[in-house]
């Protein structure tokens, strides 16, 4: 460790602190929204699928409270992606085959307004928005 | 002579790199953030950038990424066009420092400065092609992943290179 210390010049240090410290400020810069959010019920919620076209289809989280978990399908530029809505959460179920990593089906559940899934090949994204707010989320 | 050894070569740290990046593709990094990865293949780029400059190491860097996504089979799909352009952005930076600014920045210093434009040129892209700027949500977590990496990837290619017989260096 010491080494490696002594290795590192000036700049590399400024960088290296440099970059954590904005990373930090652009991590609670959204979180700051969400806290204030957080009291409120899922009355004003919804679910917000943006295909690669640019449709875009919404869904009351509210209804999402039933016994069998809402699953829609989108279609998108690979194939049809499966998505789950179940309890006030939503999350990719399924990706389509020909989609080599996966990452938007590795995600997992989202419940809260911030961090969207994204599904780069099949041009889809979900995330959940507060109605009440007139931001989307993203506050810079 | 010097020719033979520099292909020699190259070719011998872009295979490294394909298999670095099989390494790479099975360890579950993803699963915590997604499409966080180590960039375990920068060590090679980074390496060819200091044996043979901006010729060797865009060579390997193109090689690369050519080769991976023809064995994986994505070639000329978004995730071809993803890693190209981190791989370029992150290459252009990583030359442009090691050029302009070696005095001022170790091995360590340049990789992490890669590994961040990396990060940053896939998510520009992938904002490009899905248009929903929450992508760049993930850009902090990604940084604060890259920095760590990038200081490994630094120390790795610094440690490797003093270990090279001297005679490789000439080469370039």
């Amino acid at each position: 460790m010491k080494r490696l210390w002594n290795y590192l010049t000036i700049y590399d240090k400024v960088l290296i602190i440099s970059l954590i410290m904005i990373s930090g400020i652009f991590m609670l810069t959204p979180l700051v929204g969400l806290l204030s959010e957080q009291d409120r019920g899922n009355q004003e919620k919804e679910i917000v699928i943006q295909t690669g076209d640019g449709r875009v289809q919404r869904i009351l989280l509210e209804n999402t409270f039933q016994e069998e978990a809402l699953i829609i399908p989108v279609e998108g530029p690979l194939g049809i992606s499966y998505i789950e809505a179940h309890q006030g959460r939503v999350r990719i179920k399924e990706a389509p085959p020909a989609d080599p990593l996966k990452i938007c089906e590795h995600t997992g559940w989202i419940e809260q307004a911030g961090p969207p899934i994204i599904c780069v090949p099949n041009k889809i994204s979900v995330w959940i928005e507060d109605k009440e707010s007139e931001l989307d989320g993203v506050s810079w | 002579m010097v020719k033979t050894r520099q292909i020699a070569i190259i070719g011998l740290l872009v295979s490294i790199g394909l298999f670095l990046h099989l390494i790479e593709a099975m360890l579950p990094l993803k699963l915590i953030i997604p499409g966080a990865k180590l960039g375990l293949a920068n060590i090679v780029i980074l390496m060819g950038l200091v044996l043979f400059g901006f010729r060797g190491g865009g060579l390997i860097l193109l090689l690369r990424i050519l080769l991976t996504s023809i064995l994986a089979g994505t070639l000329l799909t978004i995730n071809f066009y993803l890693s190209l352009a981190g791989g370029v952005l992150s290459f252009g930076v990583m030359y442009f420092l090691y050029t302009y600014w070696r005095d001022r920045f170790s091995l360590v210093g340049i990789s992490v400065a890669g590994a961040v434009s990396h990060n940053l040129g896939q998510l520009v892209t992938s904002y490009l092609i899905i248009d929903n700027p929450g992508i760049f949500y993930y850009w902090p977590y990604l940084v604060l992943l890259a920095i760590p990496t990038g200081i490994s990837v630094g120390l790795v290619s610094y440690f490797s290179l003093s270990y090279l017989p001297t005679e490789l260096s000439k080469g370039g």
